[in-house]
Protein backbone atom coordinates (compact mmCIF):
# COMPACT_ATOMS: atom_id res chain seq x y z
CA UNK A 1 0.00 0.00 0.00
CA UNK A 2 1.58 3.49 -1.23
CA UNK A 3 1.84 6.12 1.74
CA UNK A 4 -0.73 9.07 1.57
CA UNK A 5 0.65 11.91 -0.75
CA UNK A 6 2.13 14.73 0.35
CA UNK A 7 -0.10 17.96 -0.13
CA UNK A 8 2.86 19.56 -1.68
CA UNK A 9 3.67 17.29 -4.13
CA UNK A 10 3.37 18.21 -7.74
CA UNK A 11 0.14 18.73 -10.02
CA UNK A 12 0.72 15.72 -12.10
CA UNK A 13 1.53 13.24 -9.09
CA UNK A 14 -1.62 14.14 -7.49
CA UNK A 15 -3.47 14.12 -10.60
CA UNK A 16 -2.20 10.41 -11.75
CA UNK A 17 -2.83 9.53 -8.13
CA UNK A 18 -6.61 11.22 -8.23
CA UNK A 19 -7.18 9.61 -11.37
CA UNK A 20 -6.67 5.97 -9.56
CA UNK A 21 -8.95 6.66 -6.86
CA UNK A 22 -6.31 8.60 -4.36
CA UNK A 23 -9.35 10.77 -2.92
CA UNK A 24 -6.90 12.11 -0.43
CA UNK A 25 -4.77 13.52 -3.66
CA UNK A 26 -8.13 14.72 -4.38
CA UNK A 27 -8.40 16.65 -1.56
CA UNK A 28 -5.38 18.30 -2.03
CA UNK A 29 -6.21 19.19 -5.62
CA UNK A 30 -9.19 20.73 -4.19
CA UNK A 31 -7.36 22.81 -1.54
CA UNK A 32 -4.74 23.60 -4.42
CA UNK A 33 -8.03 24.70 -6.90
CA UNK A 34 -10.95 25.68 -4.81
CA UNK A 35 -10.05 29.32 -5.14
CA UNK A 36 -9.31 29.66 -8.70
CA UNK A 37 -12.53 27.87 -9.44
CA UNK A 38 -14.46 30.35 -7.09
CA UNK A 39 -13.03 33.09 -8.60
CA UNK A 40 -14.10 31.99 -12.03
CA UNK A 41 -17.82 31.18 -10.89
CA UNK A 42 -17.73 34.57 -8.95
CA UNK A 43 -16.61 36.50 -12.12
CA UNK A 44 -20.50 34.77 -13.91
CA UNK A 45 -22.41 33.65 -11.17
CA UNK A 46 -24.37 35.38 -8.03
CA UNK A 47 -22.07 35.58 -4.69
CA UNK A 48 -24.50 33.17 -2.59
CA UNK A 49 -24.61 30.35 -5.56
CA UNK A 50 -20.74 29.84 -5.62
CA UNK A 51 -19.76 27.99 -2.70
CA UNK A 52 -22.29 25.39 -4.14
CA UNK A 53 -21.16 25.36 -7.81
CA UNK A 54 -17.31 25.04 -6.33
CA UNK A 55 -18.10 21.76 -4.40
CA UNK A 56 -20.43 20.94 -7.47
CA UNK A 57 -17.50 21.28 -10.58
CA UNK A 58 -14.90 19.38 -8.39
CA UNK A 59 -17.95 16.71 -7.73
CA UNK A 60 -18.90 16.16 -11.56
CA UNK A 61 -14.49 17.04 -12.55
CA UNK A 62 -14.01 13.46 -10.14
CA UNK A 63 -15.41 11.22 -12.47
CA UNK A 64 -14.36 12.35 -15.84
CA UNK A 65 -10.57 12.65 -14.63
CA UNK A 66 -9.69 9.35 -15.93
CA UNK A 67 -10.32 10.60 -18.66
CA UNK A 68 -8.11 13.75 -18.40
CA UNK A 69 -5.23 12.07 -20.63
CA UNK A 70 -2.36 14.63 -19.62
CA UNK A 71 -2.21 15.91 -16.05
CA UNK A 72 -0.29 19.25 -17.05
CA UNK A 73 -4.23 20.48 -18.51
CA UNK A 74 -5.79 19.60 -15.04
CA UNK A 75 -5.43 23.48 -14.57
CA UNK A 76 -7.30 24.06 -18.11
CA UNK A 77 -9.16 21.28 -17.85
CA UNK A 78 -11.31 22.31 -14.43
CA UNK A 79 -11.75 26.00 -15.27
CA UNK A 80 -13.23 24.89 -18.61
CA UNK A 81 -15.73 22.48 -16.23
CA UNK A 82 -16.30 25.83 -14.14
CA UNK A 83 -16.87 28.03 -16.96
CA UNK A 84 -19.62 25.35 -18.57
CA UNK A 85 -21.08 24.77 -15.30
CA UNK A 86 -21.52 28.92 -14.71
CA UNK A 87 -23.23 28.58 -18.23
CA UNK A 88 -25.60 25.44 -17.53
CA UNK A 89 -26.45 27.18 -14.25
CA UNK A 90 -27.56 30.69 -15.62
CA UNK A 91 -29.49 28.51 -18.34
CA UNK A 92 -31.45 26.15 -15.82
CA UNK A 93 -31.21 27.96 -12.30
CA UNK A 94 -34.74 27.86 -10.80
CA UNK A 95 -34.22 30.29 -8.28
CA UNK A 96 -37.56 30.25 -6.59
CA UNK A 97 -35.70 30.11 -2.71
CA UNK A 98 -37.64 30.69 0.39
CA UNK A 99 -38.23 34.44 1.33
CA UNK A 100 -36.21 33.65 3.89
CA UNK A 101 -33.82 31.83 2.33
CA UNK A 102 -33.46 34.77 -0.11
CA UNK A 103 -32.61 37.40 3.07
CA UNK A 104 -30.09 34.93 4.34
CA UNK A 105 -28.73 35.09 1.26
CA UNK A 106 -27.87 39.11 1.03
CA UNK A 107 -25.57 38.59 3.92
CA UNK A 108 -22.06 38.83 3.80
CA UNK A 109 -21.01 35.51 2.94
CA UNK A 110 -18.35 35.69 5.58
CA UNK A 111 -18.55 36.82 9.02
CA UNK A 112 -16.23 39.34 10.70
CA UNK A 113 -14.65 40.36 7.57
CA UNK A 114 -16.88 43.49 6.97
CA UNK A 115 -17.66 46.10 9.59
CA UNK A 116 -20.64 47.94 8.55
CA UNK A 117 -22.38 45.58 6.95
CA UNK A 118 -25.13 47.40 5.06
CA UNK A 119 -23.40 50.26 3.56
CA UNK A 120 -20.15 48.26 2.79
CA UNK A 121 -22.34 45.44 1.03
CA UNK A 122 -23.80 47.51 -1.12
CA UNK A 123 -20.86 49.43 -1.88
CA UNK A 124 -18.68 45.40 -2.76
CA UNK A 125 -21.71 44.48 -4.52
CA UNK A 126 -21.24 47.58 -7.03
CA UNK A 127 -18.15 47.08 -7.55
CA UNK A 128 -18.37 43.54 -7.68
CA UNK A 129 -21.07 44.35 -10.39
CA UNK A 130 -18.23 46.96 -11.72
CA UNK A 131 -15.75 43.91 -11.97
CA UNK A 132 -18.02 41.80 -13.71
CA UNK A 133 -18.68 44.09 -16.43
CA UNK A 134 -14.85 44.48 -17.74
CA UNK A 135 -13.87 42.58 -20.74
CA UNK A 136 -13.30 38.56 -19.71
CA UNK A 137 -9.91 38.88 -19.83
CA UNK A 138 -9.61 41.27 -17.27
CA UNK A 139 -12.40 39.81 -15.36
CA UNK A 140 -11.24 36.65 -14.18
CA UNK A 141 -7.57 37.65 -12.73
CA UNK A 142 -8.81 40.57 -11.20
CA UNK A 143 -11.21 38.74 -8.96
CA UNK A 144 -8.58 36.24 -8.08
CA UNK A 145 -6.94 39.40 -7.23
CA UNK A 146 -8.69 41.29 -5.34
CA UNK A 147 -11.47 38.97 -4.22
CA UNK A 148 -9.51 35.89 -3.46
CA UNK A 149 -6.36 37.08 -2.81
CA UNK A 150 -4.47 35.68 -4.99
CA UNK A 151 -0.83 37.39 -6.21
CA UNK A 152 -0.46 37.56 -10.04
CA UNK A 153 2.63 34.84 -9.69
CA UNK A 154 -0.26 32.66 -7.92
CA UNK A 155 -2.94 33.12 -10.55
CA UNK A 156 0.24 32.43 -13.63
CA UNK A 157 1.27 29.59 -12.01
CA UNK A 158 -3.10 28.22 -11.33
CA UNK A 159 -4.72 29.04 -14.74
CA UNK A 160 -1.36 28.37 -16.51
CA UNK A 161 -0.59 31.30 -18.37
CA UNK A 162 2.39 33.63 -18.79
CA UNK A 163 3.23 36.13 -15.59
CA UNK A 164 3.35 38.62 -18.98
CA UNK A 165 -0.27 38.25 -19.73
CA UNK A 166 -1.41 38.01 -16.30
CA UNK A 167 0.52 41.09 -15.28
CA UNK A 168 -0.95 42.83 -18.55
CA UNK A 169 -4.27 42.03 -17.70
CA UNK A 170 -4.11 42.85 -14.02
CA UNK A 171 -2.82 46.42 -15.09
CA UNK A 172 -5.34 46.73 -17.79
CA UNK A 173 -8.43 45.46 -16.05
CA UNK A 174 -7.72 47.43 -13.05
CA UNK A 175 -7.00 50.94 -15.05
CA UNK A 176 -10.56 50.22 -16.58
CA UNK A 177 -11.78 49.60 -13.04
CA UNK A 178 -10.93 53.04 -11.90
CA UNK A 179 -12.07 54.60 -14.52
CA UNK A 180 -15.70 52.79 -13.77
CA UNK A 181 -15.42 53.16 -10.43
CA UNK A 182 -14.61 56.88 -10.88
CA UNK A 183 -17.28 57.65 -13.24
CA UNK A 184 -19.97 56.35 -10.72
CA UNK A 185 -18.56 58.16 -8.40
CA UNK A 186 -19.54 61.08 -9.91
CA UNK A 187 -22.57 61.18 -11.75
CA UNK A 188 -23.90 62.86 -14.54
CA UNK A 189 -26.04 66.27 -14.23
CA UNK A 190 -29.29 66.20 -14.92
CA UNK A 191 -30.09 69.73 -15.94
CA UNK A 192 -28.50 69.74 -18.78
CA UNK A 193 -31.47 68.37 -21.25
CA UNK B 1 -8.52 34.38 -20.08
CA UNK B 2 -6.53 35.74 -23.54
CA UNK B 3 -3.15 36.26 -23.96
CA UNK B 4 -1.19 39.49 -24.23
CA UNK B 5 2.11 41.52 -25.65
CA UNK B 6 4.05 40.65 -22.77
CA UNK B 7 6.55 43.18 -23.52
CA UNK B 8 3.53 46.00 -22.99
CA UNK B 9 3.89 45.37 -19.27
CA UNK B 10 3.38 48.37 -17.19
CA UNK B 11 5.23 49.95 -14.84
CA UNK B 12 4.40 50.81 -10.77
CA UNK B 13 2.06 48.37 -10.30
CA UNK B 14 3.72 45.81 -8.00
CA UNK B 15 1.41 46.30 -5.60
CA UNK B 16 -1.51 44.74 -7.86
CA UNK B 17 0.61 42.44 -9.03
CA UNK B 18 2.24 40.70 -6.12
CA UNK B 19 1.88 43.09 -3.21
CA UNK B 20 5.35 44.65 -3.08
CA UNK B 21 6.54 48.04 -3.60
CA UNK B 22 4.21 50.53 -2.36
CA UNK B 23 0.92 49.80 -1.46
CA UNK B 24 -2.37 51.53 -3.33
CA UNK B 25 -5.04 52.56 -1.10
CA UNK B 26 -7.52 51.92 -4.19
CA UNK B 27 -6.88 48.55 -4.67
CA UNK B 28 -6.59 47.91 -0.58
CA UNK B 29 -9.92 49.58 -0.18
CA UNK B 30 -11.56 47.12 -2.46
CA UNK B 31 -9.46 44.32 -1.50
CA UNK B 32 -10.88 44.87 2.17
CA UNK B 33 -14.35 45.48 0.72
CA UNK B 34 -14.53 42.42 -1.60
CA UNK B 35 -12.76 39.78 0.65
CA UNK B 36 -16.57 39.25 2.09
CA UNK B 37 -16.84 37.49 -1.91
CA UNK B 38 -13.56 35.35 -0.51
CA UNK B 39 -14.04 31.54 -0.82
CA UNK B 40 -14.31 30.29 2.40
CA UNK B 41 -12.59 27.02 3.90
CA UNK B 42 -15.14 24.58 2.82
CA UNK B 43 -14.04 21.30 3.02
CA UNK B 44 -14.72 19.18 -0.75
CA UNK B 45 -17.84 17.09 0.34
CA UNK B 46 -16.89 13.95 -1.88
CA UNK B 47 -19.66 11.40 -1.94
CA UNK B 48 -18.63 7.90 -0.94
CA UNK B 49 -19.95 6.94 -4.62
CA UNK B 50 -18.74 9.01 -6.48
CA UNK B 51 -15.10 9.03 -4.94
CA UNK B 52 -15.47 5.33 -5.44
CA UNK B 53 -15.70 5.64 -9.04
CA UNK B 54 -19.13 5.92 -10.02
CA UNK B 55 -23.07 5.82 -8.59
CA UNK B 56 -24.36 2.22 -8.60
CA UNK B 57 -26.40 2.79 -11.70
CA UNK B 58 -23.65 3.70 -13.53
CA UNK B 59 -21.52 0.30 -12.06
CA UNK B 60 -24.92 -1.20 -13.16
CA UNK B 61 -24.83 0.01 -16.77
CA UNK B 62 -21.51 -1.07 -17.46
CA UNK B 63 -21.50 -4.62 -16.36
CA UNK B 64 -25.26 -5.46 -16.29
CA UNK B 65 -26.99 -7.86 -18.42
CA UNK B 66 -27.40 -6.23 -22.16
CA UNK B 67 -31.18 -6.91 -22.63
CA UNK B 68 -31.94 -5.16 -18.87
CA UNK B 69 -29.95 -2.26 -19.69
CA UNK B 70 -31.78 -2.28 -23.05
CA UNK B 71 -34.75 -2.36 -21.29
CA UNK B 72 -33.87 0.49 -18.54
CA UNK B 73 -32.70 2.58 -21.70
CA UNK B 74 -36.32 2.51 -23.43
CA UNK B 75 -38.24 2.96 -19.74
CA UNK B 76 -35.39 6.07 -19.03
CA UNK B 77 -36.54 7.36 -22.38
CA UNK B 78 -40.26 7.41 -21.98
CA UNK B 79 -40.06 9.30 -18.40
CA UNK B 80 -37.89 11.59 -20.24
CA UNK B 81 -40.58 12.01 -22.76
CA UNK B 82 -43.37 12.59 -20.15
CA UNK B 83 -41.53 14.80 -18.48
CA UNK B 84 -40.82 17.13 -21.23
CA UNK B 85 -44.06 17.35 -22.23
CA UNK B 86 -45.39 18.20 -18.61
CA UNK B 87 -42.65 20.82 -18.63
CA UNK B 88 -43.83 22.14 -22.09
CA UNK B 89 -47.36 22.27 -20.50
CA UNK B 90 -46.70 24.35 -17.45
CA UNK B 91 -43.51 26.27 -18.78
CA UNK B 92 -46.19 29.18 -18.63
CA UNK B 93 -46.47 28.95 -14.94
CA UNK B 94 -42.79 30.33 -14.06
CA UNK B 95 -42.08 30.97 -10.46
CA UNK B 96 -42.13 34.68 -9.37
CA UNK B 97 -39.24 35.31 -7.32
CA UNK B 98 -39.74 38.18 -4.51
CA UNK B 99 -37.59 41.23 -4.60
CA UNK B 100 -35.48 42.71 -1.58
CA UNK B 101 -36.30 46.07 -0.52
CA UNK B 102 -33.90 48.50 1.38
CA UNK B 103 -34.69 51.69 2.76
CA UNK B 104 -31.86 54.04 1.90
CA UNK B 105 -33.76 57.58 3.30
CA UNK B 106 -36.94 58.27 4.76
CA UNK B 107 -39.55 55.86 4.42
CA UNK B 108 -40.69 54.57 0.90
CA UNK B 109 -43.77 52.68 0.86
CA UNK B 110 -44.96 48.99 -0.61
CA UNK B 111 -48.71 49.99 -1.49
CA UNK B 112 -49.66 51.06 2.02
CA UNK B 113 -46.87 49.84 4.26
CA UNK B 114 -43.86 51.89 5.12
CA UNK B 115 -40.77 50.23 5.21
CA UNK B 116 -38.26 51.77 7.65
CA UNK B 117 -34.81 51.67 7.81
CA UNK B 118 -34.20 48.98 9.84
CA UNK B 119 -36.40 46.51 8.38
CA UNK B 120 -34.33 43.70 6.51
CA UNK B 121 -37.05 41.58 5.47
CA UNK B 122 -39.16 43.94 3.27
CA UNK B 123 -40.14 42.23 -0.01
CA UNK B 124 -41.71 43.60 -3.66
CA UNK B 125 -44.14 41.15 -4.66
CA UNK B 126 -45.40 40.77 -8.35
CA UNK B 127 -48.35 43.16 -8.94
CA UNK B 128 -46.99 45.49 -5.69
CA UNK B 129 -45.89 49.16 -6.15
CA UNK B 130 -43.31 50.57 -4.43
CA UNK B 131 -43.44 54.64 -3.90
CA UNK B 132 -40.97 56.89 -2.93
CA UNK B 133 -41.99 60.61 -1.62
CA UNK B 134 -39.65 63.65 -1.52
CA UNK B 135 -37.76 62.77 1.16
CA UNK B 136 -37.34 58.94 0.53
CA UNK B 137 -34.90 56.45 -1.45
CA UNK B 138 -35.22 52.82 -1.45
CA UNK B 139 -32.66 49.74 -2.98
CA UNK B 140 -34.53 47.05 -4.56
CA UNK B 141 -32.51 44.14 -5.21
CA UNK B 142 -31.75 40.41 -6.10
CA UNK B 143 -28.57 38.37 -6.39
CA UNK B 144 -29.52 37.31 -9.34
CA UNK B 145 -30.59 40.30 -11.22
CA UNK B 146 -28.52 43.43 -9.78
CA UNK B 147 -29.74 46.41 -7.92
CA UNK B 148 -31.80 49.14 -8.80
CA UNK B 149 -31.57 52.45 -6.47
CA UNK B 150 -35.70 54.13 -6.58
CA UNK B 151 -35.10 58.04 -6.22
CA UNK B 152 -37.31 60.08 -4.54
CA UNK B 153 -40.81 60.84 -5.60
CA UNK B 154 -40.95 57.30 -7.87
CA UNK B 155 -43.04 54.88 -8.36
CA UNK B 156 -42.10 51.41 -9.35
CA UNK B 157 -44.65 48.63 -10.16
CA UNK B 158 -43.33 44.67 -10.25
CA UNK B 159 -45.21 43.33 -13.33
CA UNK B 160 -43.08 40.02 -13.44
CA UNK B 161 -40.49 38.22 -11.62
CA UNK B 162 -39.84 34.79 -13.16
CA UNK B 163 -36.14 33.07 -12.93
CA UNK B 164 -35.44 34.57 -16.25
CA UNK B 165 -37.62 37.45 -17.15
CA UNK B 166 -38.07 40.25 -15.12
CA UNK B 167 -40.18 43.33 -15.72
CA UNK B 168 -40.66 46.42 -13.96
CA UNK B 169 -42.77 49.56 -14.81
CA UNK B 170 -41.42 53.46 -13.83
CA UNK B 171 -44.78 55.20 -13.71
CA UNK B 172 -42.71 58.45 -12.56
CA UNK B 173 -39.75 59.36 -11.56
CA UNK B 174 -36.40 57.88 -11.26
CA UNK B 175 -34.12 54.46 -11.04
CA UNK B 176 -30.38 53.84 -11.38
CA UNK B 177 -30.29 50.00 -12.81
CA UNK B 178 -26.76 48.19 -12.35
CA UNK B 179 -27.68 45.13 -13.95
CA UNK B 180 -25.81 41.69 -14.21
CA UNK B 181 -28.36 39.14 -15.15
CA UNK B 182 -27.09 37.92 -18.68
CA UNK B 183 -28.52 40.89 -21.27
CA UNK B 184 -32.64 41.04 -22.19
CA UNK B 185 -33.75 39.50 -18.91
CA UNK B 186 -34.40 42.92 -17.33
CA UNK B 187 -36.67 44.74 -19.17
CA UNK B 188 -38.54 48.23 -17.76
CA UNK B 189 -41.69 49.85 -19.09
CA UNK B 190 -41.75 53.57 -19.25
CA UNK B 191 -45.21 55.37 -20.45
CA UNK B 192 -43.40 56.45 -23.74
CA UNK B 193 -40.71 53.57 -24.31
CA UNK B 194 -39.70 50.09 -22.75
CA UNK B 195 -35.69 49.41 -21.80
CA UNK B 196 -34.28 46.14 -22.19
CA UNK B 197 -31.34 45.82 -20.54
CA UNK B 198 -28.25 44.55 -22.40
CA UNK B 199 -25.91 44.04 -19.93
CA UNK B 200 -25.04 47.29 -18.46
CA UNK B 201 -25.89 50.23 -15.74
CA UNK B 202 -28.28 52.75 -17.02
CA UNK B 203 -30.67 55.86 -15.20
CA UNK B 204 -33.37 56.04 -16.37
CA UNK B 205 -36.37 59.11 -15.46
CA UNK B 206 -39.72 59.36 -16.73
CA UNK B 207 -41.50 62.65 -15.99
CA UNK B 208 -45.40 63.63 -14.93
CA UNK B 209 -46.09 63.82 -18.51
CA UNK B 210 -44.79 60.37 -19.72
CA UNK B 211 -41.80 61.98 -21.17
CA UNK B 212 -38.09 60.79 -19.87
CA UNK B 213 -34.59 60.38 -20.83
CA UNK B 214 -32.17 57.52 -20.72
CA UNK B 215 -28.46 57.90 -19.57
CA UNK B 216 -26.04 54.42 -20.22
CA UNK B 217 -23.14 54.50 -17.70
CA UNK B 218 -22.01 50.96 -18.62
CA UNK B 219 -22.61 48.57 -21.36
CA UNK B 220 -25.89 49.30 -23.38
CA UNK B 221 -29.56 49.79 -23.45
CA UNK B 222 -32.52 48.95 -26.11
CA UNK B 223 -35.10 51.42 -26.04
CA UNK B 224 -38.25 51.12 -28.19
CA UNK B 225 -41.49 51.58 -28.75
CA UNK B 226 -43.68 50.54 -31.72
CA UNK B 227 -40.59 49.15 -33.62
CA UNK B 228 -38.98 52.33 -33.22
CA UNK B 229 -35.86 51.31 -31.45
CA UNK B 230 -32.54 52.87 -30.07
CA UNK B 231 -29.93 51.90 -28.61
CA UNK B 232 -27.98 53.61 -26.10
CA UNK B 233 -24.49 52.95 -25.37
CA UNK B 234 -22.06 53.98 -22.31
CA UNK B 235 -21.88 57.58 -22.14
CA UNK B 236 -24.84 58.07 -24.27
CA UNK B 237 -28.62 59.14 -23.49
CA UNK B 238 -31.84 59.11 -25.33
CA UNK B 239 -35.12 61.47 -24.94
CA UNK B 240 -38.47 59.46 -25.54
CA UNK B 241 -41.69 61.46 -25.61
CA UNK B 242 -45.38 59.89 -25.27
CA UNK B 243 -46.70 58.84 -28.65
CA UNK B 244 -43.51 59.21 -30.45
CA UNK B 245 -41.17 57.11 -28.51
CA UNK B 246 -37.06 56.97 -28.35
CA UNK B 247 -35.43 59.74 -30.24
CA UNK B 248 -32.03 59.45 -31.79
CA UNK B 249 -29.47 58.47 -29.11
CA UNK B 250 -26.45 60.83 -28.85
CA UNK B 251 -23.26 61.42 -26.99
CA UNK B 252 -23.17 63.52 -23.30
CA UNK B 253 -20.40 65.03 -24.72
CA UNK B 254 -21.83 66.14 -28.55
CA UNK B 255 -21.74 69.60 -29.80
CA UNK B 256 -24.18 71.96 -28.11
CA UNK B 257 -25.46 73.10 -31.08
CA UNK B 258 -25.50 69.24 -32.38
CA UNK B 259 -27.43 68.48 -29.53
CA UNK B 260 -30.60 71.40 -29.63
CA UNK B 261 -31.04 70.25 -33.22
CA UNK B 262 -31.18 66.63 -32.42
CA UNK B 263 -34.12 67.73 -30.09
CA UNK B 264 -35.89 69.49 -32.69
CA UNK B 265 -35.66 67.60 -35.15
CA UNK B 266 -36.64 64.46 -33.39
CA UNK B 267 -40.01 66.23 -32.52
CA UNK B 268 -40.56 68.33 -35.72
CA UNK B 269 -42.89 67.83 -38.48
CA UNK B 270 -40.76 65.94 -40.99
CA UNK B 271 -42.11 67.95 -44.07
CA UNK B 272 -41.07 71.15 -42.11
CA UNK B 273 -38.38 73.79 -42.99
CA UNK B 274 -37.15 73.21 -39.72
CA UNK B 275 -36.60 69.54 -39.74
CA UNK B 276 -34.41 70.04 -42.94
CA UNK B 277 -32.68 72.74 -41.34
CA UNK B 278 -31.87 70.43 -38.07
CA UNK B 279 -30.83 67.99 -39.89
CA UNK B 280 -28.29 69.98 -41.73
CA UNK B 281 -26.66 71.68 -38.26
CA UNK B 282 -26.33 67.96 -37.62
CA UNK B 283 -24.44 66.76 -40.33
CA UNK B 284 -22.33 69.58 -40.00
CA UNK B 285 -21.71 69.56 -36.33
CA UNK B 286 -21.64 65.68 -36.30
CA UNK B 287 -17.70 63.82 -35.37
CA UNK B 288 -17.07 59.76 -36.32
CA UNK B 289 -18.63 59.11 -32.70
CA UNK B 290 -21.46 60.77 -33.64
CA UNK B 291 -21.71 57.89 -36.03
CA UNK B 292 -24.16 56.89 -33.27
CA UNK B 293 -26.86 59.13 -33.80
CA UNK B 294 -26.12 59.27 -37.57
CA UNK B 295 -26.99 55.71 -37.81
CA UNK B 296 -30.04 55.93 -36.20
CA UNK B 297 -30.71 59.00 -38.38
CA UNK B 298 -30.92 56.41 -41.41
CA UNK B 299 -34.31 55.01 -39.99
CA UNK B 300 -35.77 58.05 -39.27
CA UNK B 301 -35.35 59.72 -42.42
CA UNK B 302 -36.60 59.80 -45.96
CA UNK B 303 -35.11 60.01 -49.78
CA UNK B 304 -33.14 63.20 -50.38
CA UNK B 305 -32.39 63.41 -46.10
CA UNK B 306 -31.75 59.54 -45.96
CA UNK B 307 -29.05 59.56 -48.41
CA UNK B 308 -27.24 62.96 -46.79
CA UNK B 309 -26.87 60.77 -43.63
CA UNK B 310 -25.67 58.06 -45.00
CA UNK B 311 -22.78 60.53 -46.90
CA UNK B 312 -22.16 62.60 -43.75
CA UNK B 313 -21.81 58.23 -42.12
CA UNK B 314 -19.96 57.37 -44.66
CA UNK B 315 -17.26 59.90 -44.88
CA UNK B 316 -17.08 59.50 -40.78
CA UNK B 317 -16.96 55.64 -40.47
CA UNK B 318 -16.45 53.86 -43.62
CA UNK B 319 -18.66 50.97 -44.04
CA UNK B 320 -17.75 47.80 -44.49
CA UNK B 321 -16.86 45.55 -47.22
CA UNK B 322 -20.11 44.36 -48.71
CA UNK B 323 -22.09 47.60 -47.45
CA UNK B 324 -23.77 49.14 -50.11
CA UNK B 325 -24.88 52.33 -50.43
CA UNK B 326 -28.01 51.58 -52.15
CA UNK B 327 -28.36 48.80 -49.98
CA UNK B 328 -28.29 51.18 -46.65
CA UNK B 329 -30.78 53.39 -48.51
CA UNK B 330 -33.48 50.85 -49.18
CA UNK B 331 -32.53 49.90 -45.17
CA UNK B 332 -31.37 46.31 -46.01
CA UNK B 333 -31.15 45.15 -42.36
CA UNK B 334 -28.56 43.06 -42.67
CA UNK B 335 -26.36 45.98 -44.03
CA UNK B 336 -27.67 48.06 -40.91
CA UNK B 337 -26.97 45.90 -38.49
CA UNK B 338 -23.26 44.95 -40.15
CA UNK B 339 -22.69 48.89 -40.03
CA UNK B 340 -23.75 49.07 -36.78
CA UNK B 341 -21.45 46.02 -35.38
CA UNK B 342 -18.83 47.76 -37.04
CA UNK B 343 -19.33 51.05 -34.70
CA UNK B 344 -18.11 48.97 -32.09
CA UNK B 345 -20.65 50.03 -29.59
CA UNK B 346 -22.35 46.11 -28.98
CA UNK B 347 -23.44 43.55 -30.96
CA UNK B 348 -26.79 43.78 -32.23
CA UNK B 349 -27.41 40.53 -32.62
CA UNK B 350 -28.07 40.05 -28.92
CA UNK B 351 -31.23 42.47 -30.16
CA UNK B 352 -32.40 40.71 -32.90
CA UNK B 353 -32.60 37.42 -30.53
CA UNK B 354 -34.64 39.22 -28.54
CA UNK B 355 -37.14 40.30 -31.00
CA UNK B 356 -37.91 36.86 -32.36
CA UNK B 357 -41.81 36.33 -31.55
CA UNK B 358 -40.67 33.56 -29.32
CA UNK B 359 -39.00 36.09 -27.02
CA UNK B 360 -41.22 36.82 -23.88
CA UNK B 361 -43.12 39.39 -22.79
CA UNK B 362 -41.98 41.70 -25.48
Amino acid sequence: MNPPLDSSAPDATLVRAAQEGDRTAYGHLYSRYARMIHGILLARVAPHHVEDLVQDVFLRALPKLPSLRDPAYFPGWLATIARNRAADFHRHAKTDLPLDAEASAEKPATSGKLVTPQTSHSEARAALQAIRSLPEAYREPLILRLVEGMTGPEIAARTGLTHGSVRVNLSRGMQQLREILNRKGSPASEGDL
Amino acid sequence: MTTNDPTKIPERDDYLWDGSGAPDPEIQRLESLLAQFRQDTRPLALRHEAAQGGLPFLRFWQKGWVPLRLAVAAAVLLALGVALLFLRQTRNTETQIAWNVATLAGGPQIGAQTISATDVNAKLLVGQTLTTDSTSRASVFQDDLGEIQVEPNSRVHLLRSGPEHKRIQLEVGTIHAAIWAPPTQFIVDTPSATAVDLGCAYTLQVNADGSGTLRTTLGWVGFHLNGRNSFIPAGAMCLTRPGIGPGAPYFEDAAPQFREALHIFDTSDPSSEAHTQQLAVILAQARAKDALTLWHLLSRTRGPERAKVYDRLAALVPPPNGITRDGVLALDRKMLDRYWDALGLGRISVWRMWEQPTAPAS
